[in-house]
């Protein structure tokens, strides 16, 4: 299973010499669902894959199948409205946890009270996340197993014909863009990527193959300003956060905000990608229970709120 | 209007060279222009054979009218104020030639602003500069505005409204809906189309459905009137849930206005608590008395001023979160300051901001990026190219 994750592409373009490190001939499967509206602008990415690609207009598909299915269009939208709404209270109890550690790290101890306040303060964050997360899992199972997703035969065509395009398909290449809507593409439409057939990411297509999908933004006007837990991603990469444009949207300045975004995910690696990174997850560079190992060059955010490079002695 | 380092002011300099020919104030005129901006000074001029000339506005704390004085035996006229950095002010200038007084925007000066009382000049400090998404940008995607009457009871009119449904519209979606007071004025004075095109591009705000309402007696039917109220709550907002995709809960409905449109947003809220989840007041008219009913503000505000003091008296939660600003030049800023604690005090989450503005739709307009980002925070977190 090889699983290449890389930096932006819009100012420094490395798909083109990743594809060819693969040396796999025949057509290469393209998602850019993320590009919503604009995904049939593809050109430029054709151009990219040396004009293999085969585009598989998932969000295309979206669209087409949301317009014609009445029953699954209410499915969809009872699933967002619900997703929203577990969405608004995740930001409520998520903000106020997240808070919590910076006000317990600050405060004073001079009873050594601290360090176990600061721990379990932690861990008060992580079960937000783990709470979120297991909503999220039983609302995709319910939405699954609706009539209306299960009895759709125009859903079950397209997506018999996105399996068998994949089937047929030397590579896969994830492009970036919104990342809920290509995560809700992926899904409605059941991309399950084979494990033989080979993978390039960049951006919010490195978050979707990855699990969780973590959205973060230091520098956003309002809102949650914590990282934000949004769904479950592809699981292709396990184990791994990536951290697109993570120089434009994180305060790396800041290591007590990075040591705590780190320490919240410590069966994690936070791996930022920025222009012109490439991280390679090769076959069998997985650990036993099936985290891939982040190879060594790659850069890491580390619990001491810094970015290391892995292998670095 | 021009801006220079603080040494000695021009104006100063010029008066060293008594006494002035035409010539030499045309030269200083043409240069210089009206008002000239030396860090926190803004001196005025006026250039005619007049008896005497003031310059009138709005801002608390400096004496209306501020009069010129003539330099020298020229007809040349000036002023120099302090103007604190990121200062906007709105002026006119007025002139009195025998018994005639004449009051108008200052010709040395073109930068101009509108409402609808008219226009008027506007000299802003060092510091101040216009947010970049109030101008047109070929790259937003362009929301669309839609023009409608809505037949009211509550009213016993058609209604005209304007409902705003941003670029890629979908029925597949969800939208949060915000009720704008004073909605023509927004539009025209405070460009909020464009604002909303702009925030929305930038992925600052969510996309949204705005409404935007004019009234037709705005001093009876916005100072806290049950059929206003009524006409939005039980008619307006139920007619838009069953026409748009719009997500139909409190938190997702924002009421908002400015100055009277401000009162009449909050008390929609108070009479119809749980409704609407948040509240944009912009200088709202927040006047109120402690003691006695002796508020200053002439008829139009015996209501407001009722309203406001019987909601000071029992205060309550109607909505989740006040967004609000206020200018500091204006007169409504201490009761908009003293609202806040009230508001705080019910649970209700305030945001409170304050320009160096004044009560005009340009300073509510720049105020708009922040308060809308904040109520409906837009999508960037999601968006990794």
């Amino acid at each position: 299973m090889t699983t290449i994750l890389l930096g932006p592409q819009r100012f420094t373009t490395t798909v083109a010499p990743t594809l060819r490190s693969l040396g796999t001939e025949g057509p290469v499967a393209i998602v850019n669902a993320g590009w919503e509206e604009r995904e049939a602008d593809d050109a430029e990415l054709l151009a990219a894959v040396d004009g293999r690609g085969v585009n598989l207009r998932l969000y295309q598909r979206a669209v087409e199948l949301l317009s014609r299915d009445r029953d699954l269009r209410g499915a969809v939208l009872d699933h967002r409205s619900r997703h929203d709404e577990l969405r608004a209270f995740y930001g409520i109890r998520l903000q106020s946890a997240w808070d919590a550690v910076f006000a317990v790290r600050r405060r004073t101890s001079r009873h050594g009270i601290g360090e176990g306040a600061e721990r379990s303060a932690l861990q008060a964050l992580r079960d937000v996340d783990d709470w979120y997360a297991w909503e999220v899992a039983r609302l995709v199972e319910r939405t699954a197993a609706t009539e209306a997703v299960t009895r759709s035969e125009a859903l079950a065509d397209h997506r018999a014909e996105v399996a068998q395009t994949l089937a047929a398909s030397a590579a896969l290449v994830i492009a970036g863009g919104h990342v809920g809507i290509l995560m809700e593409t992926l899904r409605l439409l059941a991309v399950s990527v084979p494990p033989e057939l080979p993978v390039i990411a960049w951006s919010a297509g490195a978050m979707a193959v990855c699990d969780p999908v973590v959205l973060f933004h230091d520098f956003a006007p309002q809102g949650v300003t914590a990282p934000e837990v949004h769904d479950r991603g592809l699981g292709r990469v396990r184990g791994v956060v990536p951290l697109p444009h993570a120089r434009r949207r994180l305060a790396l300045d800041d290591r007590e905000r990075m040591a705590v975004f780190a320490a919240r995910f410590p069966a994690h690696r936070l791996v930022p990608l920025d222009a012109g990174s490439v991280v390679r997850f090769g076959p069998g560079s997985a650990t036993a229970d099936g985290r891939a190992v982040v190879p060594a060059g790659a850069r890491v955010l580390s619990t001491e709120g810094t970015l290391v490079t892995v292998g670095a002695s | 209007m021009t801006t220079t380092p603080v040494s000695r002011l021009a104006i100063n300099r010029l008066r060293e060279r008594l006494p002035l020919d035409g010539p030499t104030i045309d030269r200083f005129v043409a240069r210089y222009g009206s008002p000239l901006i030396e860090g926190e000074r803004a001196t005025f001029l006026y250039r005619g054979a007049v008896d005497e000339v003031w310059v009138r506005h709005r801002v608390v704390g400096l004496p209306d009218p501020l009069p010129l004085k003539r330099i020298g035996d020229s007809d040349l006229w000036s002023v120099t104020t302090v103007l604190p950095e990121g200062s906007r002010v709105e002026y006119q200038v007025e002139i009195r030639k025998g018994e005639q007084y004449e009051r108008f925007n200052d010709p040395l000066n073109p930068r101009l602003a509108h409402s609808p009382m008219g226009s008027s000049s506007v000299c802003a400090a060092i510091g101040y500069r216009a947010p970049d998404w109030v101008a047109f940008d070929p790259e937003a995607r362009e929301g669309t505005l839609v023009e409608e009457h809505v037949r009211s009871r509550a009213l016993r009119r058609d209604q005209p409204v304007q409902i705003y449904l941003p670029a890629r519209f979908n029925h597949a979606q969800r939208y949060p809906l915000l009720i704008v007071h004073d909605g023509t004025d927004y539009l025209e004075f405070a460009a909020m189309k464009t604002v909303l095109d702009n925030l929305i591009h930038r992925l600052d705000v969510d996309p949204l459905v705005a409404v935007f309402v004019p009234p037709r007696d705005r001093l009876k039917e916005y100072p806290n009137h049950a059929p206003h109220a009524r006409f939005i709550a039980r008619e307006l907002v139920p007619l838009l849930t069953e026409r748009l995709p719009l997500a139909d809960t409190p938190e997702a409905r924002c009421l908002m206005g400015s100055s009277f449109g401000g009162i009449a947003a909050l008390s929609t809220a108070v009479r119809y608590p749980g409704l609407f989840g948040s509240l944009m007041l912009q200088s709202a008219s927040l006047v109120f008395t402690d003691i006695g009913f002796d508020h200053g503000g002439g008829p139009a505000f015996d209501p407001v001023v009722k309203f406001v003091n019987r909601f000071r008296e029992k205060p309550r939660a109607v909505v989740d979160r006040i967004y609000m600003t206020c200018g500091v030049y204006e007169p409504l800023i201490t009761p908009n300051r003293s609202m806040v604690p009230v508001f705080r005090h019910t649970g209700m989450k305030v945001r409170y901001t304050e320009s160096r503005d004044g009560h005009n739709w340009e300073n509510w307009r720049d105020r708009l990026g922040d308060g809308l980002s904040w109520l409906f925070p837009g999508p960037q977190k999601f968006v990794y190219e």
